[in-house]
């Protein structure tokens, strides 16, 4: 299912993964790298809590803060010195854009979205919210610069949760029952064609090396592979954790346990018996850790291992090295 | 850690509550404290129900069940001791999962009025495409869940799990989103009457021709026809969808409801869960515990000081002079530097998670009760373990 293209050679990136996988902060990463390479990347929120605004805008300090802009409906440049960029679709401002893009005149548009009926009957519809959005994406890969070269390279897609990624896949498959014709019918058949384009388009999977999220990651694998023609071209695991004793140590925990044991002083043999119980304990975290990985790694998709950070209130994050370190990765597991 | 203080007014939340419900990030292990405590209090002697939207299977294997869907399923609790001094008569848990669209079925069964009026409603095409796959309908469907437990379930306690933070205030919010959704204004704007002509029959004879033409540019027509038909099928279930909703709500906000907020130490994590915290405090409803779960890694040592130095005495101890060829005591004492440097980092890993919570800890109200869980050696898999857990949250 995976193709060998290398990822930022895509044109739209989506992400997807369990909430608190730290799904943002390896697009982010990503981003970065991107922009490093020369690239114009342009993150997409959708509309949720603005986790970019906290990434890249909410870390600078005092006066930094205040005068930093505001991530919104528009592309802004969200480094000092330009290079990324990131948007949070709004899904008025979406909708509106997709009412212009049928009728082509601003007036009416505004008339329609002005409307107080047809703004409830909007909000309130079932996969207005959905489709807008999706359209807004759609317009953004279709834009270009001057030259005609894509105006985003790629784009990244910070979707919501697990759900979210397949609900967007599924869409354009579930309205294409609805809708056999009209405006509709038009727009749901270039998203299909776009989202199921391998060159162009390619969902990542961000995880954790832990039970639940890889049992999750799993069974989306399979869903995702069963149902829909959309590539994968990634997995991220986050928060890989390091050995946390070398070999030499790991090996002679036996024998320590044995020597204090036989050892008549008591307050050493306690503190030893303490030492030694904490190591096996995250030795075995460690190994749990490493299974999980294995398992992740039997897919056989281009995978990159991220390292533990314990990631304190007030830290700031080398975005760039990690976002080289999931490049790298990918490339690693792809050989 | 957690201060015993924090432990005994959360038993009393167990104790005393009729409605719990957890919000909090995802990946803190919410569902399962959920479920800790829907089984805490069935065996403190209350018949619990714990309604959780969590998939995996794991969680169904942890409770001793085959599976978890939207029937409530005993949980086999008698395999436990009682607590000491717990009411036997009604000492009960149940446990049932929120499929969507499972339980819009049953809710369409529960209120359509008849046959009928229930195919027509079940072969609508934008009320498949709706109950199947769009996310925002989880809170409608969740609330009406949750009323059908409350108003027919005789339990004592209701434990509500809700999806990751960014969807968890949908449940506050849906009421609103309902009736606008049901609006008399959206919906009488589409059926006039209820005499049986097409609705551009109806739209055109109130002067809505603009208007209808104009929507049926942006979205076509032929999705015009079903929506039309899709408000006409629900028209009918207004009233009772908004009675329903309005007595949910209530319910959230009455005094023997409580939220529970549930987080780890992460700092992503903490950030996500002061999201919630603002959330709820803008919808005025108040924060009654925050569960810190899985937030320091137990140690048989406190240490007050760093133990990097102690290696070179322990080994000296255990592997006296003398005693020992040199190679022998030079691996002791190596290993022994490797796990004490070992022990100071995950002591110092421990404080910073304890400083984080601390700070989390200062926008909470007074009243509100904390407590903190240990990361366990393994993940809990079987009903003791989960029993063991919510032993924690009340000690």
């Amino acid at each position: 299912m995976t193709d060998r293209i290398s990822l930022l050679r895509r044109r739209l990136l989506l992400f997807t993964g369990k909430g608190g996988v730290g799904k943002s902060t390896v697009v982010a990463a990503i981003a970065e790298a991107a922009a490093r390479r020369g690239q114009r990347p342009l993150i997409v929120e959708l509309g949720h809590r603005a986790s970019m605004q906290d990434i890249f805008l909410g870390r600078a300090g005092g006066s930094g803060r205040r005068r930093a802009p505001k991530i919104g409906h528009e592309p802004v440049a969200v480094r000092p010195d330009g290079g990324v960029w990131a948007m949070n679709i709004d899904l008025e401002s979406a909708l509106f854009d997709y009412v212009v893009e049928q009728v082509k005149v601003k007036r009416i548009a505004r008339m329609i979205t002005g409307n107080r009926t047809l703004d409830r009957l909007f909000r309130a519809a079932p996969a207005v919210r959905e489709i807008v959005m999706l359209n807004k994406l759609r317009q953004l890969e279709r834009q270009q610069q001057a030259d005609g070269a894509p105006r985003w390279s790629p784009i990244l897609v910070d979707l919501d949760a697990t759900g979210h990624a397949l609900m967007f896949l599924e869409m354009p498959r579930m309205l294409r029952k609805v809708i056999a014709h009209g405006p509709l019918r038009g727009l749901v058949d270039s998203l299909t064609e776009l989202f199921t384009d391998r060159q162009r388009t390619t969902l990542c999977l961000v995880t954790l090396p832990l039970e639940v999220p890889v049992q999750e990651t799993l069974e989306l694998y399979h869903e995702l592979t069963e149902l829909h023609e959309v590539s994968i071209g990634g997995m991220f695991i986050n928060q890989v954790p390091a050995a946390p004793l070398d070999d030499a140590a790991i090996a002679a925990l036996d024998e320590l346990e044995t020597r204090a044991r036989a050892s008549d002083d008591v307050a050493a043999q306690r503190e030893v018996l303490a030492d030694v119980t904490l190591a096996r304990r995250m030795v075995a975290s460690y190994r749990h850790a490493r299974a999980q990985v294995e398992r992740l790694r039997e897919l056989g998709l281009p995978t990159a291992e991220l390292p533990r950070m314990y990631l304190r209130s007030g830290e700031a994050l080398d975005l760039e090295a990690l976002g080289e370190r999931a490049l790298t990765g990918l490339e690693g597991g792809d050989a | 850690m957690s201060d015993a203080r924090g432990g005994e007014a959360f038993a009393r939340l167990l104790a005393e509550r009729r409605l719990l419900v957890c919000v909090g990030p995802g990946g803190v292990g919410k569902t399962t404290v959920a479920a800790a405590m829907g089984l805490h209090a069935a065996r403190s002697g209350r018949k619990t129900l714990v309604l959780t939207i969590d998939p995996a299977r794991r969680l169904a294997t942890m409770l001793g069940l085959d599976g978890l869907d939207d029937e409530e399923r005993p949980v086999p609790v008698e395999q436990l001791e009682p607590l000491a001094g717990a009411a036997r008569e009604r000492a009960a848990m149940y446990a049932a999962m929120l499929d969507t669209g499972a339980a819009y079925d049953s809710l369409i069964k529960r209120i359509a009025e008849d046959e009928d009026h229930r195919q027509r409603i079940y072969n609508n095409r934008l009320y498949q495409v709706m109950s199947r796959s769009f996310g925002a309908s989880h809170a409608y469907v969740a609330m009406e869940r949750l009323y059908y437990a409350m108003e027919d379930g005789d339990y004592d306690l209701i434990v509500l799990d809700t999806p990751p933070t960014r969807n968890a205030l949908d449940i506050l919010d849906a009421p609103g989103r309902l009736s606008t959704f049901l609006d008399e204004n959206v919906v009488r704007w589409f059926i006039r009457n209820k005499q049986p002509s097409s609705l551009r029959e109806r739209l055109l004879s109130r002067g809505g021709a603009a208007a209808t033409k104009l929507l049926g540019r942006i979205v076509g027509e032929q999705l015009v026809d079903d929506l039309s038909e899709f408000f006409e099928v629900f028209l009918s279930l207004r009233e009772g969808f908004s009675r329903r909703a309005e007595r949910v709500q209530r319910a959230m906000r009455a005094d023997d409801c409580g939220f529970v907020l549930v987080s780890s130490a992460l700092a992503t994590n903490l950030v996500d869960a002061r999201f919630l915290h603002e959330g709820l405090a803008e919808r005025e409803v108040p924060v009654e515990a925050v569960v810190f779960n899985r937030a320091f890694i137990p140690l048989d040592l406190p240490a007050a000081e760093p133990r990097a130095a102690r290696a070179e005495a322990l080994a000296s101890a255990i592997c006296p002079k003398g005693q020992d060829d040199d190679a022998a005591r030079e691996r002791v004492r190596e290993a022994l530097t490797s796990l004490e440097r070992l022990h100071d980092v995950v002591t110092a890993e421990n404080a910073a998670g304890q400083r984080d919570i601390d700070a989390f800890c200062e926008a909470l109200a007074a009243y509100c009760v904390r407590v903190t869980t240990p990361r366990f050696d393994e993940e809990l898999r079987d009903l003791s373990a989960l029993a063991r857990l919510g032993e924690l949250l009340c000690t």
